[in-house]
């Protein structure tokens, strides 16, 4: 890897753990490898919000030529959100793309991806059902999203409701993640879903 | 007493003044060089934008290099200019 990669986030790991973020358990960064070239981030769900209370896990990779071209980030853990994709965790972020910047850090990209938590942008999707819900049924969003957090995140809220429509699904002989993505994407309508699943 | 002074040798200290310590590119320290330089000083110089922000001339000529549309500066996105004062 090139000298001044490495060497710029052998300093900036050692930013981010002396930072606030990281006393506060808001971000974490940690290494995978020893050649500073893939780290796992990890951010908290955002205070009122409906990630709240999950812990997100990020796969980071350092291309050869940061810090001129942004890092390759990704969510690992399943997440609905509008702007990351809900099969492959691939984030629809401008700084992350055309508007990366050489001074910009893991640790304002961390920081970012929170704040995109906090404040999606419907308008420029990367999961288009997320995007369509969020938009026509914000209460369902929200319903759908904390449901997501609570199982994928380790989330506090238990929706009794949604684990019921599932476990309908998974006695129908349906995968379990299939069944939730299925109801997910009907606004929790079992009837509409179980169409789809057997269509 | 008389003392005869046979020799001496001159000591400096220099520093860049600069309104940060660290260059926002690489992240060294500006009294230091840039990761591809063996030795600060005016082998390894420091530059200002108009902006006013400022980072070893060999990163920021990296940059700007790197992108082949809007040249601007990395820390406040205003268009980069080099201030030639």
């Amino acid at each position: 890897m090139a000298n001044i990669a490495a060497q710029r986030i052998k300093r900036e790991f050692k930013e981010v753990i002396k930072s606030e973020e990281v006393a506060k358990c808001a971000i974490k960064l940690e290494l995978v490898d020893d050649n500073y070239t893939e780290l796992r981030g990890e951010i908290a769900g955002p205070p009122d919000t409906a990630y709240e209370g999950g812990n997100f896990l990020l796969e980071i990779k350092v291309p050869e030529t940061y810090p001129f071209n942004p890092p390759k980030v990704r969510f690992m853990t399943r997440i609905w959100h509008p702007n990351i994709s809900s099969v492959t965790g691939a984030i629809c972020l401008d700084i992350l793309k055309d508007q990366w910047a050489a001074a910009m850090t893991l640790r304002t990209v961390l920081l970012s991806l929170q704040a995109l938590l906090s404040a999606a942008e419907p308008d420029d999707p990367q999961d288009a059902v997320v995007a369509r819900q969020y938009k026509e049924n914000l209460e369902m969003f929200k319903l759908t999203a904390r449901h997501w957090t609570n199982v994928y995140a380790g989330g506090p809220n238990v929706n009794p409701e949604c684990d019921e429509k599932i476990k309908r699904l998974i006695d129908m002989g349906i995968e379990e993640h299939q069944a939730r993505v299925a109801l997910s994407s009907y606004n929790w309508d079992l009837e509409r879903a179980t169409e789809q699943l057997f269509s | 007493m008389k003392v005869t002074i046979k020799q001496w040798t001159g000591v400096a200290s220099w520093k860049w003044v600069a309104n940060d310590d660290n260059c926002g590119i690489c992240r060294m320290p500006f009294d230091g060089c840039c990761p591809d330089c063996k030795l600060p000083g005016d082998d390894c110089p420091l530059v200002w934008g108009q902006c006013s922000h400022c980072f070893h001339m060999h990163c920021i000529v990296k940059w700007l290099q790197s992108q082949p549309v809007n040249q601007q500066c990395p820390m406040c996105r205003q268009e980069w200019k080099f201030n030639n004062k």
